[in-house]
């Protein structure tokens, strides 16, 4: 859990929306965390923020939201703060979105395929843009580093590096040439293996409607596997067995004549004639070429790529195991060795550069942070103030550092957005005071009358000129804490992984430029992927159009688009609310694969609590804009605290309910006047006095679990959940009992799992039986003393 | 089973529709099922297998294809295509014979017979053979006039019907009345109740709830004008009597008073379905259609929504046909639980039954996709895909709905059936 890299973090979010009643409130001062390949559920009644938390990730706000504060990290940017045009570049290519409602997401004069192909066309263009930018502008700055480290002056050296740097791009290329054009035959290959695996299955069950289309793609497919590290020695018996298979299913049309068929001639159909059993042999020796070649070791292509491209000899003929090692040390003894050696030193240069600058950055700011901290801010002062801190903060930044450092990266985009803010809320909008003026007088009068009116009057400003400030002497204070820290850890810096990283990054963003995408290719995927989310007939659906499919199948071209992209964080808001449950299980295996295969976040927003359990790694609770509990699932799950998260659980069937289902009663508040208290306690049974009129901080309950309830509060008193979120835990409890036995019997790999998972679970649950009871009795103790004082539970 | 307790009855229902020339689609095939009163009965498959098209061919928002549906004993629906079928069959078969004795006859006159007497005597056969098919084929057509009858004109047999009962026990108290202005009492309140029980329709006792609570109501009517409209249909004119009932369906379905002037929009989603709901039971129907209810509902309204339709089964007594995908729902609220898959019936039994000893395959794999709030459990959980390719082999033994035990139904062949039967658990 500590060493997980997070991708994005989100942090004291807080989003309002103006509307003609006033400011609604729609997430107040959220944080979280996402980390890389992991997933996020996050659960709430319609209305609690959920969507709207998601939509600001996504910078798909609504024109009268207003962004009150707070940050959302990813990959150096704060995207609440970035423009349109940068956004372009990461929504849907980056973040992508599965939306709920899959009719208005999708285009009702395109057809599915264009729809489809469209983002990989031209994600495809422009990621080789972006990559050879990248790669060229990474690589040139490595060279100069380079220079530095050895002496700029000496001319010998400056040549050998850039030579060194060119010599890299040149073989680079020719290695991803040559994996490419690997993968892509291997691809074809075990592509073609399992249609061939299909096609046997229906011949042997003598459903031979619509094969011989399948029968001519596999031909297709396994005619172009012919690539030298696939299929190689067995080539020519391939070509042939293919060319065999064409010859059987190209019988010569039989003249049945025209047939009247109601009011269409009809042709009997020529498939009738073909000789499957000939057709399943053919393929059964197709079949045994391709195992072959799909099973081979593939050669190491980046060292081959080098030999290829610079040896004077030719490729010595030899197994690939002994092959891989040969290249290796010649890549090794020729080229690799020096270039690592002397990419590190530029590196080292580079971070030693960064750390005089980050000192003097430290020190600007401490000489800068008494001008934030005036009570009136002047905008020149502010503006130049801001300028000078911005250049002395970016200056620190260490270019070569493959992993982005958010903060630092941000700053001054943040600051910018923050200051601007503030002027904007000093900015006197004479409309609003009129308003305010009125419904103050009106709301004064009938209090005078002895009324209490059922309304309140909004805020005449928008933005609360105080957290503002608050919030620009924070991000001044957390980037000095960053480069102070920073410069105290530069002794721990290990400049090996790092110049494994910069390799690996230059790999990657070689392999960028070298991937392109074609129609072709871009219809393969789309099919694939159409295959996956669970379409049948995808070659007769990509030539439709949305009207022509049933909303479960719309859903599914949904969520095959946006995996279509390859993005790094998925949001999925409710995507399978509106399926049923065979077809629901099948997407959460799909998103759990793909999450598996690419290391995708994800943000999973529902409210089925089962689909939950499958899908997340942690869970956030939410409830009138505010996370009030978070945690893993099994903390969520197996010792849900917060008494909104019990209400949840116990309003829910499971196959074993018998009982009345405890609904929550009530409605969510209005949160235009958001409650002063907990925003829960009004529909709690188990409201105490202070969830009236202080909202309870996050209390931790173990390292990843936190609740806000006034519930944990050391002097609550004690109180039992629900006994039907009781009673199921306890049942889930006893099932797995019952398993584990079960499985311990049966066999050595299925114990691997639960004897791991043991310790673990008696641990936490002495843990946290031994802090119940203490704080039950100093909860049991304060309690006493207060009622005799105040005659209710309060904070103590 | 006693035959009072059946509500509907449904027996080989078939809707196909059109799908070009010479292609339909066999969207509900051959299903038959029965719903007694106060019953639950949930029907689940996923999407696209039939179960929404069986509740709307019920309450005859469709013309059905094949089969009848009884309602109270009375036939509500009724298709033509199985009588056609056996017309059809029929003159095949009489065809068959003739070409045959023509065949006879020829090989006898080949073989040296007397021409006039065989062929006189083969014209006899044939006669009497044609004689027999017409008979046959008019006493098909008697049937199938009666269904077309029945299709038509179920809900004016009704009516009828129901005039004739005010009629007898209007007539009987005006005998029983002694003075002149009694009697003019009694007559108008005889004209009152014969103008609404000319309107009578037995459909109407039956009511669907819809899946979409948003785009099931008039966004242009108040709210009392929706769950009133049925009544106003139904030719009640009396308005304190409509607000009445209005407000007391809108309490008995957890909305106040107020609520009745306001327009849907201004409703949350469950407050909407609740609306629906009310809408439904003020016809006071006796059985209920529940497309899908709760699946557009968030988890802690959906527990407001079952606990209300519970609690109207429990005080009304009225029957539900509940048409939902997710099973936790469905095994929680129904008695007993009908899975289909592609229109057809694959399994029917108790909702324990089922779930403890579920014999089809494609009963397996649904069960197997069920979410469970447990981590550990989901973790764990290996979802079964149903193939009927590779699950049946149905070349040479058709499979046909057949009972294993007592009202635990599997559609199966001979050699499963077997095979399921040694699986049961106890």
């Amino acid at each position: 859990m500590e060493n997980r890299e997070t991708k994005l973090s989100v942090k004291n979010l807080k989003i309002s929306f103006r509307t003609d009643g006033g400011k609604v409130q729609a997430v107040r001062n959220i944080s979280f965390d996402l980390g890389r390949g992991e997933t996020l559920a996050v659960v709430g009644e319609s209305g609690s923020g959920k969507s709207v938390t998601s939509r600001a990730i996504l910078g798909i706000l609504a024109n009268n939201a207003i962004k009150e504060g707070g940050e959302i990290l990813y990959d150096g940017q704060d995207l609440m703060k970035i423009s349109e045009e940068e956004f372009c570049r990461i929504r849907g290519d980056k973040i992508a979105m599965i939306f709920q409602d899959p009719l208005s997401s999708l285009n009702p004069i395109m057809r599915i395929g264009k729809q489809m192909t469209e983002a990989m066309l031209i994600k495809g263009k422009i990621n080789q843009r972006e990559s050879r930018r990248a790669f060229n502008a990474t690589l040139q700055l490595l060279n100069e580093h380079m220079d530095f480290a050895r002496g700029k002056d000496n001319a010998e050296y400056v040549a050998q590096d850039k030579q060194l740097c060119k010599n890299f791009d040149t073989f680079e290329r020719k290695h991803l040439a040559l994996e490419n054009a690997y993968n892509a035959a291997h691809e074809y290959a075990t592509e073609a293996l399992s249609d061939i695996d299909d096609v046997l299955f229906h011949i042997e069950k003598h459903v031979t409607d619509g094969l011989l289309g399948e029968i001519k793609e596999i031909a297709r497919r396994a005619s172009k596997t012919l690539d030298r590290y696939v299929v190689n020695e067995r080539a020519e018996a391939l070509v042939s067995e293919i060319e065999t298979l064409k010859t059987i299913i190209r019988v010569s049309p039989v003249d049945t004549g025209k047939k009247l068929v109601g009011r269409v001639i009809h042709r009997e159909l020529k498939t009738k004639e073909i000789d499957y059993a000939a057709v399943a042999t053919s393929l059964g020796k197709i079949k045994d070429i391709l195992t072959e070649a799909v099973g081979k070791i593939a050669p190491n292509f980046f060292a081959l790529g080098y030999y290829l491209t610079f040896a004077a000899d030719p490729l010595p003929d030899m197994p690939t195991d002994a092959l891989n090692a040969y290249l290796r040390k010649y890549l090794d003894d020729n080229y690799m060795l020096e270039f690592i050696r002397l990419a590190k030193s530029g590196i080292e240069h580079s971070a030693a550069q960064s750390l005089e600058n980050k000192k003097k950055a430290v020190e600007v700011i401490d000489a800068i942070r008494p001008t934030f901290t005036r009570d009136a801010y002047e905008r020149k002062d502010i503006d130049d103030a801001v300028k000078t801190l911005v250049a002395a903060v970016e200056n620190g930044i260490d270019r070569l550092e493959t992993v982005k450092d958010n903060v630092a990266y941000t700053f001054g985009s943040s600051i910018g957005a923050a200051v601007a803010l503030y002027f904007d809320g000093i900015r006197r909008n004479e409309k609003e005071e009129q308003r305010y003026a009125k419904q103050k007088a009106n709301y004064d009068r009938k209090v005078a009358e002895g009324k209490t009116p059922d309304w309140k009057v909004a805020d005449k400003n928008l933005v609360d000129l105080e957290a503002a400030k608050t919030g620009i002497i924070a991000l001044v204070d957390r980037i000095r804490d960053k480069y102070t820290r920073d410069v105290e850890a530069f002794e721990q810096i290990d400049f090996d992984a790092r110049t494994v990283a910069m390799i690996d990054y230059l790999k990657d963003k070689a392999s960028g430029v070298a991937r392109k995408v074609t129609h072709g290719m871009a219809k393969a995927h789309a099919i694939k992927l159409m295959e996956e989310v669970g379409i049948p007939e995808p070659r007769k659906r990509f030539r439709q159009y949305p009207f022509e499919l049933s909303g479960g199948m719309r859903q599914r071209i949904v969520i095959a688009i946006a995996l279509s992209a390859d993005p790094d964080i998925l949001i999925c808001d409710e995507p399978t609310t509106a399926l049923d449950v065979t077809i629901q299980s099948q997407i959460l295996e799909l998103i759990n694969k793909v999450k598996a295969e690419r290391k995708l976040s994800i943000i999973f927003i529902t409210h089925d609590l089962g689909v939950v359990a499958n899908m997340a790694d942690r869970v956030a609770v939410m409830y009138a804009g505010k996370i009030v509990e978070i945690g893993s699932s099994n903390d969520i799950f197996y010792d849900p605290r917060h008494p909104y998260t019990w209400a949840l659980l116990s309003s829910m069937p499971d196959l074993d309910t018998k009982e009345k289902l405890e609904a929550i009663p009530g409605t969510p508040p209005n949160m235009i006047f958001p409650p002063k208290g907990d925003a829960f306690a009004d529909r709690n049974k188990y409201a105490m006095q202070i969830d009236f009129e202080e909202q309870p901080p996050m209390f931790k309950v173990t390292d990843s679990h936190y609740a806000a309830t006034w519930l944990l509060h050391p002097d609550a008193p004690k109180v039992d959940p629900p006994t039907a979120v009781t009673d199921r835990i306890a049942r889930m409890k006893k099932a797995w009992a019952d398993e584990e036995t079960a499985a311990s019997v049966d066999t050595a790999a299925f114990v691997e799992e639960p004897a791991a998972e043991k310790p673990a679970a008696k641990k936490t649950a002495k843990k946290t039986a031994a802090k119940k009871t203490a704080t039950k009795k100093t909860a049991e103790k304060a309690v006493k003393e207060k009622t005799e004082k105040k005659g209710g539970a309060k904070r103590g | 089973m006693d035959n009072e307790d059946v509500l509907l009855k449904v027996e080989h229902l078939c809707q196909y529709f059109k799908m070009g020339p010479g292609r339909e689609l066999k969207a509900v095939d051959d299903v038959s099922f029965e719903i007694k009163k106060g019953e639950v009965f949930g029907l689940v498959g996923e999407s696209g297998c039939g179960k929404t098209t069986t509740g709307r061919s019920i309450i005859k928002l469709y013309d059905i294809t094949s089969g009848d549906v009884y309602f109270k004993g009375q036939r509500i629906c009724a298709g033509t295509r199985s009588y056609n079928n056996e017309i059809a069959a029929l003159r095949a078969a009489f065809r068959d014979e003739k070409a045959a004795l023509n065949q006879q006859c020829a090989d006898e006159i080949a073989a040296g017979a007397d021409e006039q007497t065989t062929k006189s005597k083969y014209a006899e056969q044939i006669a009497a053979a044609s004689e027999r098919t017409n008979a046959a084929v008019a006493e098909v057509k008697t049937r199938r006039a009666a269904a077309v009858h029945d299709q038509k004109c179920c809900d004016k047999d009704y009516a009828a019907k129901q005039v004739k009962i005010i009629t007898e026990e209007m007539n009987a108290r005006l005998d029983a009345c002694s003075t002149e202005e009694e009697r003019a009492a009694v007559r108008a309140e005889y004209k009152d109740r014969l103008r609404i029980a000319k309107r009578e329709r037995i459909v109407n006792q039956i009511q669907m709830i819809f899946q979409d609570p948003i785009g099931s109501l008039d966004p242009r009517m108040t709210v009392r004008d929706i769950i009133s409209e049925g009544l106003v249909i139904k030719g009640v004119r009396d308005k304190q009597y409509i607000d009445e009932r209005v407000f007391e369906l809108l309490e008995r379905v957890g909305l106040v008073r107020e609520h009745a002037g306001r327009y849907p929009h201004e409703f949350s989603g469950g407050q909407r379905q609740r609306i629906g709901i009310a809408r439904s039971v003020i016809m006071e129907p006796e059985l209920i259609i529940a497309d899908e209810p709760v699946s557009a509902l968030d988890v802690s309204i959906q527990a407001q929504v079952i606990n209300l339709l519970n609690e109207l089964r429990d005080n009304l007594g009225i029957s539900v046909l509940f048409i939902a995908h997710d099973l936790s729902v469905v095994k929680y609220f129904s008695d007993r639980i009908a899975v289909m898959y592609y229109g057809k019936i694959m399994e029917l039994a108790t909702s324990d039954e089922l779930f403890k000893n579920p014999m089809h395959p494609y009963t397996r794999a649904l069960l197997s996709a069920i979410p469970l709030p447990d981590p550990i459990y989901e973790k764990k959980r290996q979802r079964i895909v149903y193939n009927p390719l590779a699950d049946h082999d149905y070349s040479v033994d058709k499979p046909t709905m057949r009972e294993l035990t007592e009202g635990h139904f599997v559609y199966c062949n001979e050699a499963e059936f077997e095979r399921f039967k040694a699986e049961l658990k106890p």
